[in-house]
């Protein structure tokens, strides 16, 4: 009787939660890409001492493989995207890659998420097939996925182990479209006189401002040069309303500076007459007078 | 031209200091903003914080004061810093009363002076969403 009083609190007593070391831990890769999130989800098998391994026993040639271990590897997106130019769409998919000796490999995304990385999917019309290009790299232990480039509709989606690394292009629908067609472009041209206003409001320093139409785009600088906005794309968001696309080293827009300023443009008859600029909390920045 | 250096830092330290307090609240801002909450009958700016309960951050009873007067519009409209995600906050009005919480985030200040100046401008409420939308969204 003892004995049983003594085991009441063993069998109601919740038990710690066990931690587990394991030989492929899991991991997370998720990156959100101009409000496009893409999540790996994986067990992270790590070489051990094993070099090579592909073609060998532990991934064999011309194998259906999960890019991981255990349960199979996991891409989900939450808007439509493009992997190598094929669509793919929102959704989640276990990740499969048939490895080849030579050239490219096939990636193989899966409508059946919870597959063992036994289970080596036999081809299905569900699935979606691209090639991928396989580059050699430095000795990668422990299986990776990362997004090493980004730029503002997409990136670099990679696999690295061993001593090799599947490189994906990633496009993500954009949000916002960057150009402006010519005759749509034309009513904002010309030149601008801007006045700053601090934030009481108070009118400052008088400057000049020129928009213009190039390659597709509507483009707007101060002169001389703002030194962080140098010369940048209005970005339409809205009828008469623009925001600030500021350009990298290359020419490409890296940030959309929405809802941080945003150009509201007056008309008048009609016609544009200026415009007012403001930040993210509505206080003016600026007011434009457009110059006869 | 060249940028107020204070204006500079503040665009610059903007995005930190937004991802911070998101990160704070738990939760992440929407690309897309979700439907606009409808306005609750009868709903009055009683709750929205008083003169008296600004008086330690006295530059924003200008705008709470204009919130007070139009709840029927501000109680629309979805505040896109997720703070009103339910079941936490109802609309942007929230955003406005209890702990004020309005003072401290710039989306719910920017939301609701470009509404109260959309109103002014005799704009629908219909209207004053899409461009908030489209500046916020």
């Amino acid at each position: 009787m003892r004995f049983r009083v003594a085991l009441v609190p063993l069998l109601v007593l919740p038990l710690p939660l066990t931690a587990q070391i394991r030989a492929s831990e899991m991991g997370v890769m998720s990156q959100t890409i101009d409000g496009t999130k893409l999540t790996v989800e994986y067990s992270r098998p790590r070489a051990r001492g094993r070099d090579p391994l592909f073609g060998t026993k532990a991934v064999q040639w011309d194998e259906v493989w999960t890019p991981g271990a255990n349960y199979a590897t996991t891409l989900e997106v939450d808007k439509n995207i493009k992997l190598n130019g094929k669509p793919v769409p929102k959704g989640k998919y276990s990740v499969w890659m048939v490895v080849k000796k030579t050239g490219d490999w096939t990636m193989v995304l899966d409508p059946r998420v919870r597959l063992y990385h036994m289970e080596h999917p036999e081809s299905t019309a569900a699935q979606i097939r691209f090639p991928a290009k396989v580059e050699k790299i430095a000795f990668t232990d422990v299986l990776t996925w990362s997004m090493p480039e980004l730029r503002m509709s997409g990136g670099k989606l990679v696999m690295d182990w061993e001593r090799a690394r599947v490189a994906m292009d990633v496009e993500v629908e954009p949000s916002l479209v960057m150009t402006l067609p010519a005759s749509e472009a034309s009513p904002y041209l010309g030149q601008y006189t801007f006045i700053d206003h601090d934030s009481t409001g108070k009118a400052g320093k008088v400057s000049a401002f020129t928009i213009t139409h190039e390659d597709g785009t509507l483009k707007g600088r101060w002169t001389p040069d703002d030194p962080y906005m140098k010369k940048f794309a209005l970005v339409r968001i809205a009828p008469d309303w623009f925001a600030p696309g500021v350009y990298d080293e290359k020419g490409q827009i890296y940030e959309v500076l929405k809802p941080d300023v945003v150009l509201e443009f007056n008309r008048a008859q009609g016609q544009v007459s200026g415009f007012v600029m403001r930040l993210g909390d509505d206080n003016l920045w600026g007011t434009a007078t457009r110059k006869r | 031209m060249s940028f107020d250096f204070t204006r500079r830092r503040f665009l610059v330290e903007l995005p930190a200091a937004i991802a911070l307090l998101l990160a704070d609240r738990g939760v992440a801002r929407a690309r897309s903003a979700p439907a606009h909450p409808t306005p609750r009958a009868g709903i009055t700016g009683a709750r929205v914080l008083t003169r008296q309960q600004l008086a330690a951050t006295p530059k924003f009873i200008p705008l709470f004061d204009s919130v007070r007067e139009i709840p029927q519009v501000i109680d629309g409209i979805h505040c896109n810093c997720g703070c009103t995600d339910p079941p936490r906050f109802y609309s942007l009005l929230s955003c406005y009363e209890d702990t004020g919480m309005a003072r401290e985030c710039y989306i719910c200040q920017g939301q609701a002076r470009l509404a109260v100046r959309l109103h002014k401008e005799g704009k629908s409420l219909d209207q004053i969403r899409s461009a908030i939308d489209a500046k916020f969204g």
